[in-house]
């Protein structure tokens, strides 16, 4: 097995770095879980604020287990814990730990071009320095602009192209925590301990209002942070940001064919979706896992190439996968939080088990059609704990939701044409 | 570059310097390649990594080329980059093609989202969802409230509610043996009427039931093999009365997460002590039993299920469940509305198939299904539990009795059910069911469930669902498409009722329609997804 990648390692590339437990628990897997937890804060419960409404809560193992038996049939290794580590720290870790398996590595290798017999099969790649390899098969996990993908012509299908931009740093003064996502109208914010000692911080809103954002990155950073959560925006004040801002509003989901032949994608290359739930990596690793599995039967002579596929497909293209897709497109569309939203999150506090499955669903770990069901969620409301008449985001709910609807970045615009 | 990584401009501000340097190459390419190249070197490593489609490195070098180079590079190789730079710093909504507005609310939403309205007045707080109905029947995917103008057989001629007639293979209706057109059915109902009139004129504790009703009791008890028959006005109410007639506020109840809308609204009347055990997980009943039992020996446990499940079409293994109750001394309701008279043995539904007839703690039923008829009963062992539900079900009580006519229609049902005429309109029913599924899975949709008179076609997207069903009411096929609140989120699918009416070709023209509409509308919709768990 030959892996390319145009970087050097260690290497940095624009992502959540996020892994959620099902990501550490693929990690796990790989055996590289206690290399990166060395080096990086992970915690087990997270905290999500709604308008001011909190839910604390993890991804219950039993759930996490019945989701690795579902895809993989296979519940080992199973982590309930969460981490956020930097891409030039876990980028490494899994590069050198392919190598110790056996796999060839050339670093600072750029692709030029995918070599195809006369029947359209891909058969191997064709480096920028001009050195050819062939392939039984070429796996495409080169990401959200993946070559493999352009150059093969592999068309995208249900596009969403209403998204999120979103801006962040890393900031040093924070004590390490436990992660907390906050959403207050179309903005929302996240901040999670990563390595050497630093936080992320990072916000979001409707990508419809990015120019504005960017008029001044900075000012609506910190701007933001304080629409949101005043706490949150007092912690980052003290805090001190010891690397530029990285931002992106290229974030519209799409999905691709997953394979032909002797091409496979993984990853983004195979279907991206907004950041707001941080899943990049660990979706990753889900995909690597599967097609692993799939490309591993065929070559070894278990089952043929169609029926290995096809058993990828069934897994990335199925009921639960289309749900969990128009979940995250929805909630990137950043629409204000409807009164009945926030009813609900209102009258799951209380209800830890109810909590932690919301949780489970909101990162993909428990299907969004087993929380949203009818029987489930009529009940919750017919045995809630907690009223709205106990929460301050119920008092003038029509005018704080039409004021949430106004771009509050557009002063800034204003302020300096003055 | 000075200063510290904080001092570093973002990468958005570093592109842009960029794209402005190179958009003045025509006036003076040899500034424009520095300015490009020092630009491209300030841009950050993770922002090099996720655009790798822009040739950085290519960039970076720009100002080691010979003059004639840059001017090549500027002319031939830039604009294609610039094309590339760009989106990445528009929003993706400003280059997507327009939307419907009216397409994407019908399509959008779903029920749920408008279940707690915003107001303190109730009724000006519905017209958000009104609105949304509104948008749905403008774009026609609005399911709801169609209307039949003539009897539904295997075809019917309907419009819906825009005024916009169809005519189609149906499987809108619930009449598995197709009895809405028997003749002796229809002779039952005429005499009713000539002997008693319309109207039962009160409760069924006072004065509302007849001999008929009596007769049926005795009928339906001798089906289900329990001898203590009580009857409902509907199936609804049969399954909440019995529910809240039985359970009180410190029992618990262990309800299938899939069971029937009137069984979950009936437990959640009754108690807050409600636990909905994974569908059809008989362990998980076990499990749950013994924690109850283990901190509380002196309330009452009731197991809800049902038989056939409607939506589902699976049953649960009522043999382990009645023994796991028995067990832990809980009482096992099984809801048999879908399933009793129209499969199993003699038309015994899903308990003759186990063999639980008269072994069961508690029946009910509706007649809507298999019995040409509105209404429903619950079957006990004993004549106090018959007489207890009877007193304390409000909606046995405090609602009017079955018409005389609705119960002749039952009662003559239920005789022909158990006679070789009815064999055989089952006969009829199962080689058009396994038509209908074999010719839907060989085109590769998802059959859920086993083969029953419930067929339900998996779809899953409600967008997806939503537009499948546009197109099927314009192409000959009634189908019934089932969301939000009778499925879960993202779990949508057609459920098609199958009557002894329908012909096997039939069901397999049907099967090809429903395909052809689901490949239209995946394409419409752009959507890559199957339609499979």
């Amino acid at each position: 097995m030959l892996v390319v990648d145009r970087s050097r390692f260690p290497s940095d590339v624009l992502s959540t770095h996020f892994v959620w437990p099902h990501g550490a628990s693929y990690l796990n897997r790989l055996g590289v879980l206690d290399q990166v937890r060395a080096v990086t804060p992970a915690h087990t419960e997270v905290t999500v604020v709604n308008n001011g409404i909190a839910l604390r809560g993890g991804v219950p193992e039993e759930l996490l287990r019945n989701q690795f038996r579902l895809l993989h049939d296979d519940d080992s290794g199973i982590t309930t814990e969460y981490f956020s580590v930097r891409r030039h720290v876990l980028d490494k870790i899994l590069v050198d730990n392919a190598v110790q398996a056996g796999v060839e590595f050339r670093e600072g290798y750029t692709v030029k071009e995918l070599l195809r017999d006369e029947d359209g099969t891909v058969i191997g790649i064709k480096g920028r320095d001009g050195t050819v390899e062939h392939a039984q098969v070429v796996i495409g996990a080169d990401g959200r602009n993946s070559f493999v993908a352009r150059a093969l012509g592999v068309e995208k299908f249900d596009e969403r192209p209403r998204c999120t931009f979103a801006y962040w740093s890393y900031f040093s003064g924070i004590p390490d925590a436990e992660a907390q996502i906050h959403r207050r109208g179309r903005l929302g914010m996240a901040m999670a301990s990563t390595n050497h000692g630093q936080t992320m911080v990072l916000t979001w809103g409707p990508s419809e209002w990015a120019a504005d954002f960017r008029a001044d990155v900075e000012g609506n950073f910190h701007r933001a942070l304080g629409l949101i959560s005043e706490e949150a925006a007092d912690t980052v004040a003290r805090a001190r940001r010891e690397e530029r801002f990285y931002g992106t509003l290229d974030q519209a989901a799409y999905l691709r064919q997953l394979h032909g032949p002797g091409w496979v994608l993984v990853g983004d290359a195979e279907s991206f979706k907004d950041q707001c739930t941080a899943l990049g990596i660990t979706h990753a690793l889900r995909d690597a896992e599967l097609a692993a599995e799939a490309v591993g039967g065929w070559l070894a002579g278990e089952t043929d190439r169609d029926t290995a596929m096809a058993g990828y497909e069934a897994k990335r293209r199925s009921q639960t996968a289309a749900a969990y897709y128009d979940y995250v497109c929805t909630l990137a569309e950043m629409k204000p939080l409807r009164h009945d939203e926030l009813q609900l999150f209102a009258i799951l506090r209380g209800n830890q088990t109810e909590i932690d499955r919301f949780i489970a669903t909101h990162v993909d770990v428990a299907p969004v059609s087993e929380f949203f069901d009818p029987s489930n969620v009529f009940l919750l409301n017919d045995t809630a704990k907690e009223s709205s008449l106990d929460h301050s985001a119920f008092a003038d709910f029509e005018a704080t939701y039409r004021e949430y609807q106004r771009n509050p970045f557009v002063r800034v615009e204003a302020e300096a044409t003055r | 570059m000075t200063g510290t990584l904080a001092d570093e401009r973002e990468d958005g501000e570093v592109i842009a310097t960029l794209i402005a340097a190179a958009d003045a190459a025509d006036t003076d390419p040899t500034t424009a390649a520095k300015a490009v190249a020092v630009a491209a070197r300030e841009v950050s490593d993770m922002m090099r990594n996720w655009a790798s489609h822009i040739p950085w490195e290519d960039l970076e070098d720009l100002d080691t080329l010979p003059a004639d180079e840059v001017v090549r590079f500027f002319g031939e190789e830039y604009p294609a980059i610039r094309a590339d730079l760009e989106p990445m710093w528009e929003p993706a909504t400003t280059a997507a093609p327009a939307i419907d507005p009216d397409e994407d609310y019908a399509l959008d939403k779903n029920a749920y989202d408008f279940f707690r309205p915003v107001g303190a007045n109730l009724l000006d707080r519905t017209e958000e969802f009104h609105g949304w109905v509104e948008a749905r029947r403008r774009t026609e995917t609005w399911q709801y409230s169609r209307v039949l103008e003539a009897a539904p057989g295997g075809v019917a001629t309907i419009t819906n509610d825009l005024s916009k007639p169809a005519r189609g293979i149906n499987f809108n209706s619930q009449d598995y043996l197709s009895f809405n057109a028997h003749p002796e059915i229809r002779e039952a109902a005429v005499r009713a009427m000539r002997d008693f009139g319309p109207h039962s004129a009160g409760s069924p504790m006072v004065l509302g039931n007849t001999r008929i009703s009596d007769e049926l009791e005795v009928a339906l008890g001798e089906m289900v093999g329990l001898d203590h028959v009580t009857l409902f006005s509907n199936g609804w109410s049969a399954g909440f009365g019995t529910v809240t007639g039985l359970v009180r506020q410190e029992d618990h109840i262990l309800i299938d997460r899939l069971a029937h809308s009137c069984l979950q609204s009936g437990a959640r009347a009754a108690t807050r002590n409600i636990t909905r055990y994974t569908h059809l997980d008989v362990e998980a009943v076990r499990t749950h039993l013994a924690r109850i039992r283990a901190v509380d020996t002196h309330n009452g446990i009731m197991v809800i299920t049902d038989g056939l499940f409607s939506v589902d079409a699976d049953w649960p293994d009522v043999v382990a469940l009645q023994e796991i109750c028995h067990a832990y001394d809980a009482t096992l309701l099984v809801d048999v509305a879908h399933d009793l008279g129209s499969m199993g043995p003699g038309g015994t539904g899903v308990l003759g198939m186990q063999d639980m007839l008269g072994k069961v703690d508690l029946v009910m039923g509706a007649f809507s299904k298999t019995f040409a008829s509105n209404g429903g009963f619950v079957a006990a062992k004993s004549p106090a539990v018959k007489q207890y539900i009877k007193m304390f079900a409000g909606s046995h009580f405090f609602s009017n009795a079955l018409s005389p006519m609705q119960t002749a229609v039952v009662l003559k049902a239920a005789q022909i059910i158990r006679t070789d005429e009815g064999e055989a309109l089952r006969g009829r029913l199962f080689s058009a069911i396994h038509a209908l599924r074999d010719e839907l899975t060989t085109r590769g949709l998802t059959c859920m469930g086993s083969p029953s008179p419930i067929v339900p076609v998996l779809i899953g997207n409600e967008k997806l669902a939503r537009t499948v069903n546009r197109l099927l009411f314009d192409r000959g096929v009634l189908a019934f498409m089932v969301e939000f609140p009778v499925t879960p989120t993202g779990a949508s699918r057609f459920r098609l009722q199958v009557q002894a009416a329908h012909e096997p070709e039939q069901a397999r023209d049907a099967a090809r329609i429903i395909d052809e509409a689901l490949r239209d509308a995946k394409e419409h919709l752009s959507s890559a997804f199957g339609n499979a768990f």
